[in-house]
């Protein structure tokens, strides 16, 4: 594809998630940090194996990092949800961000999402989150059912070979709960595969005594309220999506390991087995010594307060006539002040 | 219904001098008797392509579910609520700047019939993919005498940069026969009707300059062998085939007319010799062709750019000199915008107009417009910001009993705007592999 005047833009992240674990909403986070230091951007985040209200989380996480108005959809993809019915129930750890109340009884978070027809269809968004970038990087950590639906659309292989470069398949000790579905993406995903494993996210604990301080530039953050809600504080949470989307962002690094080729199967009760040789899926293994440097670094991350916005495209009226273009940073420096329940 | 013995056949054409003219559907040509069970008449399928996107803001129903009033802009639809569905949130991802930057408008037409990406040259080297209504003319064009129909209200430019690097190909056409040859609309009143009621048989060069030098009426040339079969019809088709020649008639008056007038060129617009001058007119004269065509089964399958993607027409008309995609581009001055609503007003009225005829125009115990889906849409919904999700679509008709209008269904985000495409021609029995980058087809639209 030809390139744009702006030069080669950073690797896009699609995220897959069910955002069930505390690590899942602290990797939300991770990924708008990295798109705030420009060795990333979002791609897309799509939500697989949970409800409506999982994904008003995930929008009200985004518009954390990205304040003002939706501007339009050639920028921002709303995020995804797989539209069964009856939805899935959502955890318990999103819910009370989204129910969060300000003192004016209006929403906490700012969020666009209210009804599901607010969300992106799942497998659509999935794939145009690739389409969209020059490279880009997919962390699965859901059930694989619209991934695999994704690869049966209209060139979406060559479209993932050729700008996929990598997946990363996360076991998270839960189950896939869609067997056929994930062997498919085993078997058919034209680019290559890394397979993180729970070892590396048991042995990569995010420590409960750090969590104020990673969002400190935040006092009210869905991040922080969901990992209050996961468990029983303090706790420490294992790091399963932290480490595989840093692996997906910094592969080189020397954090996290790719072994040799080898064969990634799935039992039939969704459990992922990885043995060395006679495939072409590489295991990620943590260096042991370089657990804490890691930790520190993505601490670094979230605890990055993000730049304004700058604006883009051009000014669009709303239904009131006025113009709705991103306010420019306030004087003290924080994010543009925006409507709440808008 | 007069029921005979032996079936008119559905292809029957009128036959003169150097002359086939197709007809309505008649109850003649139901099967003698099959009063029972009526023979199922032919769906129509239609698109119009609005160009510039939309004054989105007064555009979508605030409420999904059943039609109340419309918004503004498809008030003129209000007498035909129970006729159409607005449908929301629709995407055209390759319409999209992607990793390629400016060509929107291109891209916005040439991708939205197709559903795939728009290979940016600006030389002959074009590449897309057969668009939606193609990949239904290849497989039910053959029971028309034409395949399908592609009506422009603008010239049609082919060759050259029309935007950013983007060939006037793809800004100019939306019906693609391959991905490299697009269909160019026939934008000329006369061409349009001579390819819907001229010759189709081969004709003697001698017997066709004379044709042409006595500037006979086409119709003219047929009256002997429509007396003939008038003589074998019931009293209902002698009335539908009265109807039906005069409204031809009328068409044939209508384009000598318009080259008769003076044909006053607006320096401001492109326009072809024999074009009305006022562009209601224009829109009508075409329009009405196409009801025609569809009456007489001449095709089931047409699309129509109302203006070519990056229009610059104005409409004086209702007061606006200014140039329509200009004014798209209002960067929030609200007098530009207001110009910009009120070209999408005069769009709907005429719309209307269209529909209401079809809905007039009988057919078997059904209408015209029962039987047919029409798209009315555009490849970007924000023309000021360039967006190509959330567009603006209407679906006129029912597709013959396969769907309940009278509604606002929104999807999900990101749902291919191709989606809808595929339902309407799986509607006509067409289910190919892929229809551009079709997730499937839209669910809760049919009643099965």
């Amino acid at each position: 594809m030809p390139q744009g005047r702006f030069g080669k833009p950073p690797l896009g992240v699609i995220y897959n998630t069910s955002m069930t674990r505390p690590d899942a909403a602290l990797a939300l986070a991770e990924i708008y940090g990295f798109e705030d230091k420009r060795d990333s951007r979002v791609g897309a985040v799509c939500v697989v194996g949970a409800g409506l209200k999982t994904a008003i989380f995930c929008d009200m996480v985004g518009r954390v990092y990205m304040p003002g108005p939706t501007r339009n959809g050639n920028q921002v993809l709303a995020v995804g949800l797989a539209d069964v019915k009856p939805l899935p129930p959502d955890s318990p750890m999103v819910q009370p961000a989204v129910a969060r109340k300000n003192d004016k009884g209006q929403s906490e978070y700012v969020h666009s999402i209210e009804r599901v027809s607010d969300t992106s269809l799942a497998e659509a968004v999935l794939l145009n989150g690739v389409i969209w970038q020059a490279d880009a990087a997919v962390i699965l950590s859901a059930p694989a059912t619209y991934l695999a639906k994704s690869l049966s659309l209209n060139n979406a292989r060559k479209e993932y070979e050729e700008k996929c470069r990598r997946l990363i398949i996360v076991d998270a000790g839960v189950p896939q709960t869609d067997v056929p579905a994930i062997r498919k993406v085993i078997a058919e995903w034209p680019s290559p595969i890394f397979f993180c494993p729970k070892e590396v996210g048991d042995a990569l604990l995010f420590p409960a005594a750090d969590l104020e301080k990673a969002f400190e530039w935040e006092p009210n953050h869905p991040v922080v309220d969901a990992y209050n809600a996961a468990g029983k504080m303090p706790y420490n949470a294992p790091s399963y999506d932290l480490a595989a989307i840093h692996f997906a962002v910094h592969p080189d690094s020397g954090f996290i390991l790719p072994s040799e080729p080898g064969t990634l199967t799935v039992s039939d009760d969704g459990k992922f087995s990885f043995k060395p040789g006679g495939g072409q899926v590489k295991s990620l293994k943590l260096d042991p010594a370089k657990k804490d440097a890691l930790m520190l670094a993505i601490i670094e991350i979230l605890a990055t307060k993000p730049a304004v916005p700058q604006q883009r495209t051009r000014p669009t009226p709303g239904a009131d006539g006025a113009t709705k273009a991103p306010d420019p940073a306030a004087p003290d420096g924080k994010p543009p002040v925006i409507k709440k329940d808008q | 219904m007069i029921v005979t013995r032996k079936a008119l056949n559905r292809r029957t054409l009128l036959k003169g001098i150097g002359v086939a003219l197709g007809l309505p559907f008649l109850d003649a040509m139901t099967p003698a008797f099959a009063a029972s069970t009526p023979a199922e008449q032919p769906v129509r399928l239609a698109w119009f392509y609005l160009p510039n996107g939309i004054d989105m803001r007064n555009w979508t129903p605030a409420e999904e579910g059943p039609l109340g009033a419309l918004p503004d802009i498809l008030s003129p639809l209000n007498g035909l609520k129970d006729d159409i569905t607005v449908i929301s949130n629709l995407t055209a991802n390759w319409g999209r700047p992607l990793l390629v930057g400016a060509g929107d408008h291109g891209r916005a037409l040439a991708a939205y019939m197709t559903g795939v990406e728009v290979y940016r040259t600006a030389g002959a080297d074009l590449k897309l993919t057969t668009s939606a209504d193609q990949l239904a003319a290849a497989a039910i064009g053959h029971l028309t005498k034409l395949p399908s129909l592609e009506i422009g209200l603008e010239e049609a430019r082919q060759a050259g940069n029309c935007d950013n690097g983007y060939s006037c190909a793809y800004c100019y056409n939306v019906s693609w026969k391959t991905p490299t040859q697009p269909l160019p609309p026939i934008s000329d009143p006369r061409n349009l009707f001579e390819r819907l009621f001229g010759d189709d048989i081969v004709e003697a060069p001698a017997a066709h300059a004379k044709r042409l030098a006595m500037r006979q009426s086409i119709l003219d040339h047929a009256l002997d062998s429509t007396h003939r079969l008038e003589a074998t019809l019931g009293g209902t088709d002698r009335r539908k085939m009265d109807e039906y020649l005069t409204s031809v008639r009328e068409i044939e008056q209508g384009v000598e007319r318009a080259e008769k007038s003076g044909m006053v060129i607006d320096p401001g617009i492109e326009k072809p010799f024999g074009v009305p001058h006022e562009f209601p007119d224009y829109f009508r004269l075409m329009t009405d062709m196409m009801v025609v065509a569809f009456k007489a089964d001449i095709t089931r399958i047409s699309t129509i750019m109302v203006g070519r993607e990056g229009s610059t027409r104005p409409y004086p008309e209702i007061g606006i000199a200014d140039g329509h995609h200009p004014l798209t581009h209002h960067m929030g001055n609200m007098q530009m915008l207001e110009k910009v609503h009120q070209i999408n007003i005069l769009h709907a009225k005429l719309f209307a107009e269209f529909l209401t005829k079809l809905k007039n125009t009988k057919e078997g115990d059904s209408n015209l417009l029962d039987q047919s889906l029409i798209v009315y849409g555009s490849g970007l919904s924000d023309g000021n910001v360039h967006a190509h999700d959330q567009l603006p679509t209407v679906l006129a008709g029912r597709g013959g009993k396969y769907i309940s209008p009278g509604r606002h269904i929104i999807y999900q985000r990101e749902t291919p705007v191709a989606n809808l495409f595929a339902s309407m021609i799986e509607r006509v029995g067409v289910r190919p592999e892929h229809v551009g980058d079709s997730t499937g087809t839209l669910a809760g639209l049919s009643l099965s």
